[in-house]
This record gives structure tokens, sequence and C-alpha cells, in this order.
């Protein structure tokens, strides 16, 4: 239970017990994909339709007007920018893997956040990993003082990860992010019985990054393990067809 | 739309709010390149520059501390801070003398948010170096994001000027990566980019479409030209630009006063480049290259080898076409023509080549000595060696260019 009132507060405004979430943040990474090019339509389209949605500060700062206002997704403000997501396709292919923080627990207070989202990068070294959880501790500490909660999206993508230790490596960051103190954790989807176990061990909100639309049935299977929500990506935004009715199935299962 | 109202007032105080464009003048450069004589006579042409009507001039801090009174005034221009320092001018190879040569590529931010509204700028600027390393690349991501973070909370622009350069950039992969980099910058926290132009007016839309904040094209290094640089701009505006920021193009002017009047003109949509250039425009002939449109079927090539060899074939074409392998989006050709620039001319020490009355090149066989130092000037690239190694230059087809005459999809058009 959060016995900060200003971070619970600010936690209920973006979770319900069944919740949907969009990540619109690759961009400070890749530059815009096809479905960012126009984040402001985006924005309009989903701000009523997700509970929350993640922004990069520079996005929120412009367009802050697009989401401001009761019953529409809360924003969530990304602290921190990684070329890590850059592949072989990339125009500039990553050859060192680096992160950075691109804002501050004080900095999304003043754009209005309802939570900072931090990235912590698996798999990629020991020195990195180090630096990774100094930069997320810092992070908790001083978001403490703001009552800003911080969910911590876990991402075990580096060469160190394989099929073999894919779960472990996700319960690690877990543990890792329990014990340093987030408020809530995004993690990738995983086996079944390890999504289990994380949300009955996790004493924070637990919630799913999926890399598709669900069908209404996997969703609701989703949220009887104990998950708080679904986070989706910007590959969701394929279809401009596709999302709103899919969006809309989705949302018919959930008691608001 | 913007959230904050501090951002808002000190942006429209640069960009005029009937239109939304902006003309700046970069003059900052002897705080990284060399004291040159636009450096120098900074005080004369930023007076030239405030005559002019240019609606921001880009200083460093000691500039504006020094000669912030220039802009006094409610028809002044706002004023840029510069708020980084870098030593890229002096790692060679730029248009710069290498007093204190440099190995390593160094940045370094210089001042801060609160020191620019001290000097009453309307924004920052800073550069977001993107192709040198990862490493730096995260580097310039920190400090961009820091100065970020302080522009919010002052309520003061920041520009971010993205710039390609390194040895991970080449002419197949530039434009990609300016998209890119522009996207990035606004989604750390960029209010305006100034960037430079991509080549081509279809891959700067894409930039501007994408970035969604106010773009200013940059100028680079001086034309040789006007006429080529104002162009620059032309195609700019024509992709969705809302202004630009020159610096050397306009600090090295003849006449710097001329150079922004012209800007102003173009930008703000008073005069058209052939209204401006309409009473200078001789009768000489020259070419311009249009990449956008070439879609590679290299008729040009044919028809200049046929015109001056006889022989059917590309492979003797004064001009030459270079293709981005099919698969890249978006494709696009980029065409290399002389544009008589005259920069083989100046290279000539032995004064070999000359331009005719007619505004054609020609070349003196007794003076040259197969140096090859006018093929290296050549920024076009389009100069090479016949059998008997005399330079073969373009020589506009005797005043009837054969490649703009054939060119059916007007990549080369006649000025």
């Amino acid at each position: 239970m959060q016995t900060n009132i200003g971070k619970s507060i600010r936690i209920n405004d973006i979770l319900d017990s069944k919740s949907f979430l969009l990540d619109t943040t690759i961009a400070s990474c890749l530059g815009a994909t096809p479905q960012l090019e126009d984040l402001k339509s985006v924005l309009q389209t989903s701000v009523r339709i997700f509970d929350g949605i993640i922004l990069n500060p520079g996005q929120m700062e412009h367009l802050a007007l697009e989401v401001a206002g009761k019953n529409r997704a809360a924003p969530l403000i990304r602290v921190d920018w990684t070329n890590a997501y850059r592949d072989q396709d990339f125009c500039l292919p990553v050859q060192q893997v680096q992160r950075v923080e691109i804002s501050s627990a004080e900095d999304v207070m003043i754009l209005g956040g309802s939570a900072a989202v931090a990235t912590l990068l698996m798999g990629f070294g020991d020195e990195f990993e180090a630096e990774n959880i100094r930069s997320i501790s810092r992070l908790l500490r001083d978001a403490y003082e703001l009552s800003l909660p911080v969910f911590v999206d876990i991402r075990p993508i580096g060469s160190g990860v394989s099929t073999f230790n894919f779960e472990d490596v996700i319960k690690l960051g877990v543990s890792f992010m329990m014990e340093a103190g987030a408020d809530a954790l995004i993690i990738p989807d995983g086996a079944q019985e390890t999504l289990k176990l994380i949300a009955n061990w996790a004493t924070v909100p637990v919630i799913i990054r999926s890399e598709r639309l669900l069908k209404q049935d996997e969703a609701m299977a989703i949220f009887e393990l104990g998950v708080k929500g679904i986070l989706f990506n910007e590959k969701i935004l394929e279809d401009p067809k596709g999302l709103i009715p899919s969006l809309k199935t989705m949302e018919s299962v959930l008691p608001k | 739309m913007y959230s904050s109202p501090g951002k808002t007032a000190r942006l429209n105080r640069l960009f005029n709010p009937k239109d939304g464009k902006a003309v700046c003048v970069a003059a900052d450069h002897g705080w990284m390149s060399d004291p040159t004589e636009n450096v120098i006579q900074l005080k004369r042409i930023l007076e030239q520059v405030v005559a002019g009507g240019a609606d921001g001039v880009l200083m460093s801090f000691g500039t504006a501390l020094r000669l912030g009174y220039l802009f006094q005034g409610k028809d002044k221009p706002a004023i840029l801070i510069r708020a980084d320092w870098m030593n890229l001018p002096r790692l060679g190879g730029a248009n710069v003398s290498n007093v204190l040569p440099v190995i390593k590529f160094r940045k370094m931010a210089t001042s801060r948010a609160k020191d620019a509204l001290q000097m009453g700028a309307s924004a920052i600027t800073i550069y977001y170096f993107i192709g040198y390393s990862d490493e730096f690349e995260a580097i310039n991501i920190e400090q961009a994001a820091i100065f970020a973070q302080e522009c919010r909370k002052v309520g003061l622009p920041l520009i971010i000027e993205p710039m390609a350069v390194g040895g991970m950039v080449t002419g197949v992969n530039i434009a990609e990566i300016l998209i890119a980099s522009a996207r990035i910058a606004v989604e750390i926290g960029a209010d305006a980019l100034k960037i430079p132009y991509t080549g081509d007016v279809m891959t700067f839309k894409q930039l501007v479409d994408q970035a969604k904040v106010p773009v200013l094209v940059l100028g680079g290094a001086k034309s040789d030209v006007p006429r080529d640089a104002l162009e620059l701009v032309d195609e700019a505006l024509r992709a969705g630009a809302s202004g630009t920021v020159f610096g050397r193009n306009v600090t090295k002017a003849k006449d710097p006063k001329k150079m922004v009047e012209d800007l102003v003109a173009l930008v703000h949509g008073f005069k058209t480049i052939d209204e401006i250039f309409e009473p200078q425009r001789d009768k000489k002939i020259r070419l311009r290259a249009v990449s956008q449109n070439c879609v590679g079927c290299l008729i040009c090539e044919t028809v200049c080898t046929q015109w001056h060899h006889q022989i059917f074939g590309t492979a003797r074409a004064r001009l030459w076409i270079e293709s981005k392998p099919v698969e890249q989006m978006p494709p696009l050709n980029k065409v290399h023509i002389c544009t008589l620039c005259e920069a083989c001319i100046r290279a000539c020490e032995p004064g070999a080549l000359s331009l005719t009355d007619r505004g054609i090149i020609q070349l003196n066989k007794q003076l040259c000595t197969h140096c090859g130092a006018c093929a290296e000037a050549c920024p076009s690239e389009v100069i090479w060696f016949d059998e008997e190694n005399y330079p073969v230059i373009c020589d506009l087809c005797g005043g009837n260019p054969q490649c703009a005459r054939w060119c059916k999809y007007d990549a080369i058009v006649i000025k």
C-alpha cells in the first residue's frame, strides 16, 4: 500500500484495476516512426481511450493541452533516452549502447506529469547496469520528496539475455526495482507462470508491455493474473482503421 | 501550441506573428572557428544586419555583452545566445585556419538559460551532434536535455541545431539522419530547429513535417554566388521551413545589409528569387540541378557523351548522377553538374582556365600543367581527365546545354 498520499493520488489518476496505456516515446531514439509522425492526432484519437500515455518531455511541453483535462489519459513522462532500440536497419546502427537522463523528477512536475517512467536496460554489461541502477535510485529519491510516482520499464534486451534466461532476467529486474523503491513496474509479456508469480509477489502495480493489440479474452486473462495494466507501443497504431474499434472492444471489457 | 507563456512571448519576438517566419543571422563564428574578417569587423557587420531588418541574431554570450545595445528597440532583431562551444571547425578540412589543430571532437555547455535571459535573449541555441559516435551522441542528448529542463523552468525557447558529422555519416544516409535527428531533438525538448538543408525539397519536407516545430534552415559555408545561397532558402521554404539562420553568407558578404534585405524579402514573401536578381541578370546561362526531380534515367549523361564524343554511353559525360540504392527510401538521385562556381578557375595557378564573355569555362592547353588542382577544387566532382591528361570541363554545349534540353523531368534546368 502506498503511504505517500501525493504518490497515491497520482498513481490512481493513471491506474485502476484494468488499465490500458500507450507508449509514444520511441521517437526520441529513432525519430518519428510512421505511426508517430503526427503525434497530435494520435493523442486526439487516444486520449479518451487510454488511461495513461507515456510522452517524452519535449512532446509533453508541446502537446500538454491535448492531454489536459478530466477523463483523459494521464501523462507519464519518460525521463531517459537510449539508443538501444536502434537496429541494423537504422541509418546509424548502434555500436555502443548508451542511456542518459533527459528529465528529472522536478522537471516532470513542472511539465504536469502524473508519473515518471525510467528504463532499466538489462543484459548490457556490469558497468552499464550499475550506472543504470545509480540513475534510477537517484530519480527515486528525488521523486519521493516531490511525491511523484516512478514507473520502471524493465527491458531485458541486451546481448546477455537469451530465450533461456529471459524469464529469470525479468524476475531479477523486478527484484532490483522493488528493492530500489519503484512505484510501479512495466515488464515484458512473458510466460504465464512468471506473470502470475510477479503479480502476486510485487507489492506495487505491475503492467505488461504488449507489442500487439490483444483480443478481449487475452486481455481478460492477463488481468485475471493480477496485472493492473497493459502498455501498448506505437505498433498498435499501424492500422488507423483498426485501432479505435479494437480499443473500443477492449475498453468494453473494462468496468470503468 | 505551447503551454509556456514565456516561451510563446519570446518566440513571437523572433518569429513574425503575421507569417510565423524569421530571418536570423548567425554571428558566433569567433567563438568556435577563427578571427577572420567577419569576426574582427563584427560591430560594423551587425550594424548592417540590424539595418537590413533581420528578425534575430545568434551570438555568443561575450558578443551579447559587448554589442547587445545594437538590439535595443521595438524593430530590432531578437537576441539568440549560443550556449555551447565546440572545436569541430578546427578538426581540419573546414574553411578556417588551423592555428591550433585539434584531434578529438569536443563540445561544452558554456551558458545557462538564466544567463541568456539576463542578456534579454529570446532563445538559446545549442548543437546536437549525431554520427560521430554513440557515446558523443549520448553526451549531446544529455546536455540538450539539461538545457531543455532549464529553459522550461524560466520560459526560454530552446533552439537545437542537429548536425550530422563524423565517420558514420555518408552522402547516402545524411538526409535520413537529419530527418531522424530533427524529431529526436524535438522529443528531447526543442522549441525550434536550426538545421542544414537535406539537399532536396522532398526529404526536407519530410523533416519539417515530422518535426512539428518551426524549422530554420542554415546556410553553411559561404556560397560564391549569392543566388545559390538564396535558392537553398527558397527550396527550404517550399518544403515548409519557417525561415533561415544564415551566418557566413551574410557576415562575409560584400554587402551584408543587402544580403539580409534579400533574405527578408524572400522569407517573408515580399519577392521571389527572380525578382530579387532581376536587375543583376545577364545574358549568360547557367545550369541548375533539381535533384528531387531526377529519376535516374541517365539520358543527361548519354546525350552529353554523344554530343561531345559521338559515342553512345555515359562514361565520358561532363556531369553525373549519384544514385541511391533502390531499396533505400525515399529513393533519391543527386545530380552533379557544373554550376559555374569558378572554383576550378581560382584553383588553376598557371591560369589555364578562364571564363569567356559568354560565361563558358575554357581551357588554354598551352598553360595547363596537368596538376589536377581544378578537379580537386570542383565541389560537384564533374571534372575528369582525357587521354592526354587535360581536364574535361562542362562547356554548356556552347550555349545550348543538351542535358537540360533532353531532361524531360526538369532535373536539370537553365537558370
